[in-house]
């Protein structure tokens, strides 16, 4: 940020600087070099003084030759062919008595970053490696990983590596690790240090003597080593069981993570382990300083994942303080929800209650929705809370109110009347479009319920114009052409007017679009289109998953103790893989092309068999048996789903459903494929078998979308082919 | 670890200061940081991490500056931040406080401390004392270059120097404890814990080995010992002098101090406590006319102890005006700017209750913004007194010489946050 001046300031600091007046004058020299950092800080470009300043490093006064070496490396690279002058002092200063200058001049010949000069300091280093201080040799052993950063395709000289691997033998801690860290670097190509037997012990004795940055890179490094026998992975834990309940919260993440890894064969150890750190990660949550905190919170929502039960007395160490900040007050409310049992669930809702009125809208908004996500085991007394909450007419609230008791319908359809009855009435208090858009697919959906619908759709149909969200148009139109299928005589009219307006003089094509569409549909008869909007009114994996199932270790342990965790979103919520209802998502409201609605058009409606399960050999079986009553179908149904389930987790998620698993390829292969069989109830025989045998493929190209997303996941598309035979 | 840069900023975003260890990000990438920041505050959902692009910033705030540290490396947050606090508490140690004139007034300093605090993105040394031999603020005198290397850099004892001579030797021991309390608008206690810690003011000669004897429930069960009040402390922190492999064995509290002012230990006693103050407090507000509060506050603790500087904060409407008071004793003070009436009494004695009225108008047209509700805020200090019964019962002093020194030892009781959930305002 150059301001007006600058190159009189320049100037003036050059004239003195040339001075020889001032040059002989120890302090006068110094104090102008100071005036030039200040201005170099101050975001002055100072870098035309860069050959005067080459001068002054040459001095016996430590600090100014600091204040040189500032000014030089920031400049550096602006001035490659003048840096070799630099050189030369370096080198002279790198034979210095005064170690502490010898370690300076080592450190910042490395910071200049300049290719041209490796020549010159490739020796310097090599002699600093065996340098009698140990803070020069921490210096130099770094220096070799900058130098190889500087150009990372050069060859890897061995003899360095070497020298580097038995510097880990180093008496000085620091060195140790930053021999280390330092390999790292330079052999990251190969995948990092190699970490063997006699190094991970060394490594391991020497633990104590690091102070806690030093300890969490050795842990992390070693998460690479796999024991050779059982005896020597419990020795390694076991010594490792004490930094596992440290007081430093890295240090206990870091063993954790090597405790996860180093276990991830048994994972009945990794959940002692996990248990084993609840305390020091309780204290971690108290820690004073709030960033500290909230990445506690994000990691213990991380171990939540695989040990729901793990924190369910200590929720009252989640619950917010008034004066903490919003990004740990909502992750304490995800973290809460977690916690909920039949023990402590009324002073939980009680606590969430008063966090929905929270001055902070997102906060708030947390909390309501956190009770809906409650409400998903406890429905009335959430109801009770979520109705009280309408009551208080604020416009954010009663919004989110609306969003939530849609979500919390649409898992659990038994609310329905409750909910019904609570959001009459509150349609005048909701601004934003996603409450309306809620709203709309509340009263299209359970229409016949609530008496006073056709009231509150015309006010709507009759602002259609000044509707702005496309979103909430096109909810409006599937709300009143549901009406409409339920009841026809209040509806009609208004139907009429809104269908008139979007087709003729709506400009938004989607809307349009859709406006025809169902105009064409109501041609069509009565019985198509109820055909078509007649959607159920719940998610119909539900029901069956109860709870979440408990994820194993894996699945999270390699994000473990990174950034990772602290990202929005980055762990997922109950809400983003099962409350997520395509029918909020998608504004078009096409026929749900989904299995089981398109099968039962063809057939009766489905009900997998609830009794045991058939085997595979028995399943075959009965499919070569049975030529006679031959139905075959194919149905292709696409849906994008996240590539990262392991098959062992889908397999127990089918089974849940009692769909089991006949085959399926290794993973990683692409195309990726498992045959899933399954056979329906038959209620009128008593023979289970004479039902109907389905018979699928689940198919994976990993082509078809390949979007790169942030984090670089392959949205692929699964393919579903059913064949079903019914005898 | 892997911070690629750290950057102190003033509270408009300019760079204050900055080093680039790694050269791995863009300099100029701080210059989207204040627009992030603004962009999140102004969504309300501001976060201690925040993207732009490949690059993470990390960042703290501490008074009116930004301490960031960008990294593109999926890097390890909690280091990060524990880096960050660490930056503030050497400077703090450096500057006694730390805020944009300290770093503008002592700059050198500040680059010389980066320089050794970190190298190629992993931090090096980073203990203040051990700093502090070698990078010193007389710097800005001339001297030539000094030609000892501290011994501490390299030594076995890296938080001491050796050498160390006082005419008299002494160590103080502080326990201070602060008590946290939550109470709901109901009056029950939600959540309460003690934190305390131990802190030592030594002045010592030489290499002195210290034992320090506390009243430690595991202990005196170890023993066998089952006499007296006994506490039982969880998630005790020690400073890295104590040799935690005693500590595991035989819970015995050994060290060789460092010189000067150190925190040697914290705990935390997770006990139920009742608020030492009680507060009772009845707020009535008769929208567009008057608010009255009526506050009543009750000392709960032994009578012959007094707890001094006792401050009641209880939050009022921010538009209320024309304050009025009536207190028993101390006094009451309205503080437009935090939206507080602040009533202060200079001690106060066990078991006594004292009585707040205060009165404001309010104006006839309503405020239309949401309020929150702040909770009734207590803070105070008792002396020699700690509420958990904690107490040191020996400390023991051996140095080579055998010269004789003497332990003194105080108790104090502070609050921590004493949060009493009001009713509606």
């Amino acid at each position: 940020m150059p301001y007006i001046g600058s190159e009189d300031t320049v100037r003036d600091l050059r004239r003195v600087l040339s001075n020889p007046n001032v040059q002989s004058d120890q302090l006068r020299y110094r104090n102008t070099i100071l005036k030039v950092i200040r201005a170099m800080s101050q975001g002055v470009d100072v870098s035309g003084l860069f050959s005067e300043m080459v001068k002054a490093c040459a001095t016996v006064d430590i600090v100014q030759k600091k204040l040189v070496y500032v000014f030089l490396c920031s400049y550096a690279t602006l001035n490659p062919e003048l840096s070799l002058l630099v050189i030369n002092t370096l080198r002279k200063d790198c034979q210095d008595p005064n170690p502490m200058v010898r370690s300076l001049a080592l450190r910042n010949m490395t910071n200049l970053r300049l290719p041209s000069l490796v020549e010159y300091v490739e020796q310097p280093l090599t002699a600093g490696l065996r340098d009698r201080a140990a803070c020069v040799r921490r210096v130099a052993v770094l220096g070799w990983a900058k130098l190889h950063n500087l150009q990372t395709n050069s060859e890897i000289d061995a003899a360095v590596v070497n020298e580097l691997y038995s510097l880990l033998r180093d008496p000085d801690p620091v060195v140790m690790v930053n021999c280390l860290r330092a390999l790292e670097e330079i052999l990251r190509e190969e995948g990092g240090v190699a970490i063997n037997k006699p190094i991970t012990h060394h490594l391991l004795n020497r633990l104590k003597e690091c102070d806690i940055w030093g300890q969490c890179e050795v842990l992390r490094i070693l998460q690479r080593y796999r024991p050779q026998s059982e005896d020597e992975l419990f020795n390694i834990l076991s010594l490792l069981d004490v930094s596992l309940i440290s007081p430093h919260p890295p240090v206990m993440a870091a063993t954790l993570s090597l405790f996860l890894s180093l276990c991830s064969g048994l994972p009945a150890v990794g959940l002692a382990a996990l248990e084993r750190v609840r305390g020091p990660l309780l204290a971690a949550c108290g820690n004073t300083s709030r960033e500290m905190q909230f990445t506690a919170l994000c990691h213990i929502q991380l171990l939540l994942r695989s040990l729901p039960g793990l924190m369910g007395e200590h929720y009252k160490r989640f619950f917010c303080g008034y004066a903490e900040p919003a990004y740990i007050k909502q992750r304490k409310i995800e973290v809460l929800v977690e916690l909920v049992n039949d023990d402590n669930v009324a002073i939980l809702l009680d606590e969430l209650r008063g966090y929905c009125t929270d001055v902070n809208i997102s906060t708030a908004h947390a909390a309501i929705s956190a009770i809906g996500r409650i409400g998903r085991s406890y429905s009335d007394k959430c109801l009770e809370i979520l109705t009280e909450l309408l009551g208080l007419k604020q416009e954010h609230i009663t919004s989110a109110v609306v969003q939530t008791m849609r979500d919390l319908v649409w898992v659990c359809p038994q609310c329905s009347r409750t909910v019904c009855s609570a959001v009459e009435g509150c349609e005048a208090e909701i601004q934003d479009s996603q409450g309306r858009h809620a709203l709309l697919w509340l009263l299209g959906v359970y229409g016949e319920q609530v008496s006073s619908v056709p009231y509150t759709l015309e006010v709507f149909i009759d602002g259609v114009r000044s509707e702005a969200s496309v979103g909430v148009k096109m909810e409006l139109l599937t709300a009143t052409v549901r009406l409409f299928l339920c009841r026809p005589a209040e509806t009609q009219d208004m139907l009429g007017r809104l269908l008139h307006y979007c087709i003729e003089e709506e400009t938004n094509m989607c809307v349009s679009d859709q406006a025809l569409l169902y105009y064409r549909l109501l041609h069509c008869g009565i019985e198509e289109t109820r055909k078509v909007l007649q959607c159920r009114r719940s998610d119909p994996s539900l029901g069956v998953l109860i709870g979440r199932p408990a994820e194993p270790i894996n699945q999270w342990s390699y994000i473990f103790n990174t950034l990772e965790p602290l990202r929005p979103g980055a762990i997922e919520t109950e809400s983003a893989t099962i409350g997520g209802s395509p029918e909020h998502m998608t504004f078009d409201p096409k026929p749900n092309n989904d299995l089981s609605d398109t099968l039962s058009y063809s057939f009766a409606p489905l009900s997998l068999s609830l009794s045991p399960a058939l085997s595979p050999e028995e399943f075959e079986d009965l499919w070569l048996q049975q030529q006679e009553n031959y139905v075959y179908m194919e149905e292709h149904v696409q849906c994008p789903t996240i590539f990262r389930c392991s098959p062992q987790s889908l397999q127990a998620a089918m089974q849940l459903v009692n769909i089991q698993t006949l085959a399926f390829t290794p993973p990683h292969t692409l195309p990726w494929r498992v045959y899933l069989y399954t056979n329906t109830q038959n209620k009128h025989s008593a023979d289970t078998c004479h039902g109907t045998l389905i018979l699928g493929e689940l198919l994976y190209t990993g082509e078809e979308i390949q979007k790169k997303s942030k984090d670089e996941e392959n949205v692929g598309v699964f393919t579903y082919i059913f064949l079903a035979r019914r005898n | 670890m892997s911070a690629s840069a750290i950057f102190v900023l003033d509270l408009k975003g300019k760079v204050l200061i900055c080093r680039n260890y790694k050269g791995d990000v863009d300099m100029a990438e701080i210059d989207h940081f204040m627009s992030l920041l603004m962009q999140h505050e102004e969504e309300g959902l501001i976060c201690p991490v925040m993207a732009h692009g490949n690059v993470h910033f990390m960042w703290i705030k501490h008074s009116n500056l930004y301490l960031v540290a960008t990294t593109n490396k999926n890097s390890n947050a909690s280091l990060v931040y524990s880096f960050l606090y660490k930056l503030v508490e050497v400077f703090t140690e450096y500057f006694k406080e730390l805020e944009e004139e300290s770093i503008q007034d002592n700059f050198v300093v500040v680059y010389e401390l980066l320089d050794e605090l970190m190298d190629f993105g992993f931090p090096q040394t980073t203990d203040s004392k051990i700093l502090q031999e070698y990078i010193t603020q007389e710097g800005a005198k001339l001297e030539v270059a000094k030609t000892k290397v501290p011994t501490t850099v390299t030594n076995a004892v890296s938080w001491r120097s050796e050498g160390i001579k006082y005419k008299k030797n002494e160590v103080f021991i502080d326990v201070i404890e602060s008590i946290n309390v939550l109470v709901n608008a109901n009056g029950s206690v939600m959540s309460s814990d003690i934190v305390g810690s131990i802190k030592l003011k030594t002045m010592l000669s030489g290499m002195p080995e210290l034992r320090l004897g506390l009243n430690d429930r595991v202990l005196f069960a170890l023993t066998g010992r089952d006499k007296g009040k006994t506490v039982v402390m969880e998630d005790v922190k020690f400073h890295q002098c104590v040799r935690l492999s005693r500590f595991e064995s035989d819970r015995t509290i050994s060290f060789i101090p460092p010189d000067g002012e150190s925190e040697l230990m914290s705990y935390r006693i997770n006990t139920h406590v009742k608020p030492l103050i009680w507060i009772e407090s009845v707020i009535e507000k008769f929208s567009h006319s008057r608010v009255e509060i009526m506050v009543k506050a009750k000392g709960q603790f032994k009578k012959q102890s007094v707890a001094n500087n006792v401050e009641v904060r209880v939050p009022v409407p921010s538009d209320a005006d024309s304050p009025k008071f009536k207190t028993s004793t101390g006094h009451a003070k309205y503080v437009p700017e935090k939206n507080l009436v602040v009533w202060t009494i200079k001690s106060f004695p066990g078991g006594k209750e004292f009585l707040m009225r205060a009165h404001f108008g309010l104006p006839s047209v309503e405020n239309d913004e949401a309020e929150g509700k702040p909770p009734i805020t207590v803070k105070f200090e008792i002396p020699y007194f700690t509420v958990s019964g904690i107490q040191v019962r020996y400390m023991k002093i051996i140095e080579k010489s055998g010269y004789q020194a003497l332990p003194w030892v105080r108790y104090i009781t502070q609050s921590g946050g004493t949060l009493l959930n009001s009713h509606q305002i």
